[in-house]
């Protein structure tokens, strides 16, 4: 699936983004992601991937280039109308809301949501989909587990039922075998039909997981193939899963 | 026994007081991380607003306070706006910024009503009521009755309405409030407006019981502090309690000590808390939030 099949659901062209005075931490970026398939962008520490999902939705000072979704040019649009168009985020760390209970929590990532019928099935949908957060709704959210607060992520931002969901390093903090489930959430996700956009450090289980992927360096992307194209990479490997180069 | 409990219903009353008062700071702090000093003239703004409603333009003290807490509900929304929207993350500057504004209010209600004292004459809740040996004024019962209302109001609505578990969730993650499209600014406007309404309803609750002047509300101003440190410094329910427990503690001081070190006791229970119990009475840290 490397050449795009159809048109992208995301398409990122030529993005700039910083934080002010000038200086430009993703440097001319384009990334596509369509339908049903998930992207990962690796990188080192500070090579600028939690700027670039920042930029792609508004959330940061200064920025430069477009951003398509679904056919639809959103570049100006701001992270509320985002949302509403179907473009969802999860931040980079801790996301939650620590001192409201479950429920408020995925009751709040309905809060664009006006009509209160429609708040209240996409609660039970979420639910139905996360059943160890229905057992824990009225719990306070800090009490619960890592993998449980990552679910909660989720289930949070798929209550506006976005077409594209960005996540900012899913993986980190996580157990391994907690990272095998929230990718596996994601896989279904994306066989649900969704876009997601990953960023991630977990090289290995990010691209296993994933359909393709990009490397970022210094705010450009320098490799771009897929997953498995990428994982089988000798640069890839030494540079990012800690691989020392095979011919000594 | 009856000294204790005449003290302990003016303590009461007062620290009904104390308590809106001090809510609405927390309110403002919690959210927005904002130690609004102005608080204390805003509360003196609202009791003379309320003054000009009822003893010129309309004659009802009930519409008077209602008034009273919409037109300062305004003033805060303008300086939220105005002022400490762009001063966020700035301790420093806010603190300038408040007592620039204390200045400000101070004189201006000079300028307008002059210096002196007025009196809100409200004779509806100056009839006494008697309790046994007792008597109060019916201002009295009504102070602590519509604090407990208001109480259970904001409790009510940042509990169970989506606007209020908004401001909670602004509260606790500003970047994830954005994420889920809640609009930060919208929330902050509505916190200010509530706080400053809050302090006009203490404002305008106290005027009848004690003189309207310009200087009224710099001890509320410091007791209210010292009831959210007491409370933890951003709980709701801490300044609550908070504002009780300095009210009923300084009544119950006087009689034990000379009127005059009524204050000087609150403030040593403040210094006490700092020392022993800087997380306040419930020992829990809580990084400022409702
Ligand atoms: N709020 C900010 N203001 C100014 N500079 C920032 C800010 N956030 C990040 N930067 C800078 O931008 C660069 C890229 O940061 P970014 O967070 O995008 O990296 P990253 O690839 O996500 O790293 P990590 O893997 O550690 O999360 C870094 O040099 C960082 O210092
Ligand atoms: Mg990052």
């Amino acid at each position: 699936m490397s050449e795009q099949t159809s048109k992208p659901i995301l398409a990122i062209r030529d993005l700039k983004a910083g934080y002010g005075g000038g200086r430009m931490i993703v440097n001319g970026v384009d990334i596509n992601v369509g339908a049903g398939e998930i992207v990962c962008v690796i990188g080192q520490n500070g090579a600028g991937k939690s700027t670039l999902l920042k930029g792609i939705v508004n959330l940061i000072q200064l920025r430069q280039g477009t951003v398509q979704l679904d056919g639809k040019d959103v570049t100006d649009l701001p992270a509320q109308k985002l949302l509403l168009e179907g473009l969802a985020y999860i931040p980079q760390g801790r996301s939650i809301f620590p001192r409201l209970t479950v429920a408020e929590n995925i009751r709040m990532g309905g809060y664009l949501i006006k009509d209160r019928a429609v708040l209240k099935r996409r609660h039970e949908e979420m639910e139905a989909m996360f059943p160890a957060l229905a057992e824990l709704r009225g719990l306070q959210a800090s009490s619960l587990s890592g993998g449980q607060q990552r679910q909660l992520e989720l289930a949070r931002t798929l209550m506006m039922d976005p077409k594209v969901l960005m996540l900012d390093e899913p993986s980190i903090g996580l157990a391994p075998r907690i990272v095998d489930q929230v990718f596996t959430v994601l896989r279904d996700l994306a066989k649900l039909g969704k876009a997601v956009l990953m960023v991630e450090q977990n090289v290995r289980k990010a691209l296993a997981a994933a359909d393709r992927g990009y490397v970022l360096e210094l705010g450009k992307v320098r490799l771009e193939d897929r997953a498995q194209a990428l994982l089988d990479d000798e640069r890839v490997a030494q540079l990012y899963m800690g691989m020392r180069p095979t011919a000594a | 026994m009856l000294a204790f409990a005449e003290q302990g219903m003016n303590g009461l009353m007062m620290g009904a007081i104390y308590a809106l008062f001090a809510l609405g700071m927390v309110l403002i702090y919690g959210v927005m991380h904002v130690l609004n000093f102005s608080h204390g003239v805003l509360f003196m703004a609202g009791a003379y607003v309320c003054q000009v409603i009822f003893a010129q333009l309309t004659g009802n003290y009930f519409v008077a306070i209602l008034g009273s807490m919409l037109v300062l509900a305004l003033v805060g929304c303008l300086l939220e706006k105005g002022i400490f929207q762009h001063l966020r993350g700035s301790l420093s500057m806010q603190i300038v910024a408040s007592m620039g504004l204390i200045m400000i209010v101070q004189n201006g209600i000079i300028y307008f009503f002059g210096p002196l004292a007025l009196h809100m004459r409200v004779e509806t809740v100056e009839s006494k009521i008697r309790l046994g040996p007792l008597s109060f004024t019916a201002q009295h019962f009504v102070i602590i009755g519509v604090t407990l209302v208001a109480v259970v109001a904001l409790d009510l609505f940042l509990r169970h309405t989506r606007l209020g578990t908004a401001l909670r969730a602004t509260s606790q993650n500003l970047e994830a409030a954005r994420v889920v499209g809640i609009n930060p600014d919208s929330i902050f406007l509505m916190t200010f407006a509530l706080a400053t309404a809050l302090a006009a309803l203490a404002g305008a609750l106290l005027g009848p019981l004690f003189l309207i002047s310009p200087a009224m509300g710099d001890l509320p101003l410091l007791k209210g502090l010292t009831a959210i440190v007491l409370g933890g410094m951003g709980s709701v329910p801490g300044a609550i309690i908070g504002g009780f427990v300095i009210g009923i503690l300084e009544a119950q001081a006087t009689l034990v000590l000379p009127t005059d070190y009524r204050d000087a006791v609150v403030f040593a229970a403040l210094i006490g808390i700092l020392l022993f119990r800087p997380y306040g009475l419930f020992g829990k840290r809580e990084r400022g939030e409702p």
